[in-house]
């Protein structure tokens, strides 16, 4: 299956990309996203800790599965107001 | 910037009397008006201004979601909500929460719990740039879902 993957200010730098689609392993999990993401973005890891991650925006668990076409938001820590 | 949408993510200028007149009504006896602005320093540096940064579909359901939420709280008669985004200036208006209700203690409470949320639970960044041309993105704390 194939999620739409949005990053977001620092881990958008970290990345050097927007936006891209990932392709996992059907029954993938947010953590099994993350762990993928790190092994095609390297800098990534040093703010991994630090991320949340958003599925169909709505703020979501690592342990929870992914589908086919999910949209996740890679969320550093947040800053509004 | 439109009157009649309560819930707006915005690249352009906020005016906060059109905020404050937009929850204008006769049942209220009061309106508390919030509004949020770039500060001239961070952390005792000179700030020359902040870049926003926002997960709009997302921002904007998160804002909804709090409106819904304040109005199962307090009795609001009406409340409005604006945030902007991309480059601003110090002094700038960031943020604008309007809350009206039949008394003001309600209307204090509401204000203050819808500004607290939007700086919690909203997926927004800022990056700060300083006089010597260096940039850093501001640290936050992790999204409350």
């Amino acid at each position: 299956m194939k999620v739409r993957v949005l990053y977001f200010a620092a881990a958008r730098d970290m990345a050097s990309v927007g936006s891209e689609d990932v392709s996992l392993s059907e029954r993938a999990s947010v953590g099994d996203l993350a762990r993928e993401m790190i092994r095609l973005h390297p800098a990534l890891k040093n703010l991994v800790g630090s991320l949340r991650f958003s599925v169909n925006r709505e703020v979501s668990g690592n342990s929870e599965r992914l589908r086919d076409g999910d949209e996740v938001g890679v969320l550093p820590p947040v800053a509004g107001g | 910037m439109s009157l009649k949408k309560m819930v707006t993510i915005t690249r352009r200028h906020i005016d906060p009397s059109l905020v404050l007149a937009s929850v204008a009504v006769d049942s209220a006896g009061g309106a508390v008006l919030f509004v949020g602005t770039i500060r001239e320093k961070s952390g005792g540096r000179p700030v020359k201004g902040l870049a926003y940064e926002v997960y709009k579909q997302m921002a904007v359901k998160r804002m909804r979601e709090i409106e819904a939420e304040v109005r199962r709280k307090w009795p609001v008669k009406r409340m409005a909500m604006s945030h902007r985004y991309g480059q601003l200036k110090v002094g700038e208006v960031s943020v604008a929460v309007a809350v009206s209700c039949e008394h003001r203690a309600e209307a204090f409470e509401a204000c203050r719990y819808a500004i607290d949320m939007i700086k919690r639970t909203l997926p927004m960044w800022k990056k700060e740039s300083f006089g010597n041309g260096t940039e850093k993105w501001v640290k936050g704390s992790p999204i409350e879902g």
